[in-house]
Parts: C-alpha cells; structure tokens; sequence
C-alpha cells in the first residue's frame, strides 16, 4: 500500500508538471529542478543536471527522458512507468478534448487566420532556437561539413531524415572515434 | 485501415531518431507520415503543429497524440503516444540499469557530434516545410520576420507570444 501511495505520488506530480508547462519538453525542466529539487530534496542539483545531460543526448522527447529517469530512481522500472504516465496523460487528454471538435471548428476563417498567425510565430520562434544553438556550438571545420552535407541530402537529394541523421552520427563516430583518436578534446 | 501495430512501430522509429527537442522532429514527421506514408495531409499537420505548440506538454506527445487520434480514434492516439515514447522509456532504463556510462563513452559522444549539425540543418527544415506549406503572400512573411524581432529583443514566454501572434493573425492574414 505504501508503495502503491508513492507511485501515485510521482505520478500526480508528473500529471501536474505536463499540465501547466506551456512550450514543449525544455519547458518542463524549470518546473522539475522547482519541485523535485527544491521543494522535495528527492535528489541533488547535482543529480538532477546529470540526468538532464543525459536525457539531452539520448534519444526521445526530453520530458519522458527525464520522467524515466527520476520514475526510475524513485521506484524502479514501475515507478518510470508512473511518471511517463503521469506527464502524458495531460497532453493526451487534452488533445484528445480537442481532436472531437478540431473538424467543426476550423472551418471558421477566424480560427483558420489565428492558427496561421500562430504558425508565424513559430516560424519566428524556431529561428530564435536554430540561431541560438548555432551561437552556442563550437563551429568548426567538421561541423560545417556535415551542416553542408546535412542540408545538400535534406534539401536537394531529398533524402528522408532519418538517413540524414544517421549519416550524420556515423560522419561523427568515424571522425571522432577513429581519425581524430589520439588527440584529446 | 491502418493496423495499431503499424502505427506503434512508426512512431517508435520516430521517437528513436528524435535528438534536440519536438521541432527538431519536425521534418522527420512530415516526411514520414505526410510525404511516405499518406497517414495525414499537409493542412491537418500544420493544423495540428500550431496546437501543438500552444498546449500544454511535449510537442511529440501532442503531434502523436492528434495524429493517432485522426487515424484511428482513442486507441489509435495511446498507440502513437506509447511508440514515439518507447525508445525513451528503453534507452533511458538501460542507462539507469546496465550502461551506466553509456552516454559518456566515446563512440556515443562521437555520434552525437555527428548529429549536432543535422539538428541544426532540421530546425532550418521544420522553418522551410512550414513557410511552404502555410505561408500565402507577403503578410505572413513579415509577420514572421517582425515576430523575430521581437523573440530576439524581448524572449518573450513562448505561449502568450505564440497566442499574442494568433491574435495579431485573426486582423492582418488576408
């Protein structure tokens, strides 16, 4: 009984993290350094920041990264099950809410003009990101060449994505884990 | 109709290759489920991105959510929700279990500067398939670039801004 109060516990705190972070996942990590860290003492700032690294290089959305992580270090793999839970379940129920009337109401040419002046502001919004990671990376010969070669499959080869992706991953392991060995970084 | 186990090991593939956030996905989404697969077309995507982006929750949770839904009604969004989270949920598990140096070994470190300069190319991706598929005339072009202004000068929270752009939307989009 006790263990089932406490998954519950993670998970209600997860559903209250999912359901008022507006933004996506990077908007959430605010909210759980706030609540796990500070207001709970569950782990460390130290602790947090080296599941938050990880969860940045590992594949998937970052909020279920770092809800499997904290699920998991708080009550095994059924506690990760909780806390993934618990931070889809608001996004889940809400879109759902909004899929049942989605058709009758983007007929009116005033949700229509707001969705596409929303999607202005994405465009502006995803500029700001790309600009910024571009700021904060080291630029370097090999990034340029795999941004270049990045962009020429993408746009011109029209190749899926995911290839580019791997490609990408690939370019690095030969480079970095292999050509470039000796030297330090 | 498009089997559950079908959509699940799609949106698992897509989770897998997810690096640097939702709108990173982006492209890959669109190339999947709009020009692969025919799953959805371009307007429900860009439908779905713009509400996406203004609710509550990670983006690849709200895209998988709504495009499962379209397809194949309650079920078919915890499928898609459950795929695209999977990878995560694995990964993620055999870090904290198993491979508890993983992600600081030097072949992953290598990889992931691989894929630093495609997530770039991505994002750049994600800003290009919108503006092509939503963007008619001059106004929104200059929306976008005014919008810009204001996100680099003012960093704005991402939800009313995105709302206040809606609004400004509704008067000045022919």
């Amino acid at each position: 009984m006790k263990k089932l109060a406490k998954l519950l516990k993670i998970s209600g705190l997860f559903f209250y993290i999912g359901l008022f972070t507006l933004g996506g996942g990077y908007a959430m990590i605010p909210l759980m350094e706030e609540e796990l860290v500070k207001k709970r003492h569950l782990f460390t700032m130290e602790e947090f920041y080296e599941m938050f690294a990880i969860s940045q290089v590992t594949p998937g959305p970052i909020a279920i990264n770092m809800a499997t992580f904290i699920g998991y270090r708080e009550g095994g793999v059924i506690g990760s099950v909780f806390a993934t839970t618990g931070v889809m379940l608001p996004s889940i129920i809400i879109i759902i809410a909004i899929s049942l009337y989605f058709k009758s109401f983007i007929k009116n040419p005033f949700v229509h003009k707001f969705f596409l002046g929303i999607l202005t502001g994405v465009v502006a919004e995803i500029s700001y990101i790309t600009v910024d990671l571009w700021k904060r990376t080291k630029i370097d010969l090999f990034f340029w060449a795999v941004f270049l070669l990045s962009l020429a499959e993408v746009f011109l080869l029209k190749v899926n994505p995911i290839y580019t992706i791997l490609i990408g991953g690939a370019i690095g392991i030969i480079y970095y884990g292999f050509i470039k060995k000796e030297q330090n970084d | 109709m498009i089997s559950f186990i079908k959509i699940y090991l799609e949106f698992f593939k897509i989770g897998a290759v997810t690096f640097g956030g939702g709108q990173a996905m982006l492209p890959i989404l669109k190339h999947e489920l709009v020009t692969n697969l025919h799953w959805i077309d371009m307007k429900d995507f860009l439908y779905f991105l713009s509400v996406s982006q203004v609710t509550p929750g990670p983006i690849a949770i709200n895209m998988a959510t709504f495009i499962g839904y379209s397809m194949r009604g309650f079920v078919g969004s915890l499928v898609a929700t459950t795929g695209v989270a999977s990878p995560s949920f694995i990964v993620i598990l055999l870090i904290a279990t198993v491979f508890k140096k993983f992600a600081d070994s030097r072949i992953y470190k290598a990889f992931i500067k691989g894929v630093k300069p495609v997530i770039v190319v991505l994002l750049i991706g994600a800003i290009y398939l919108i503006i092509k598929g939503a963007f008619v005339g001059a106004i929104p072009f200059v929306l976008a670039a005014a919008a810009f202004a204001v996100f680099i000068k003012f960093k704005p929270n991402a939800f009313l801004f995105l709302i206040a752009m809606g609004v400004i939307g509704i008067f000045l989009i022919p």
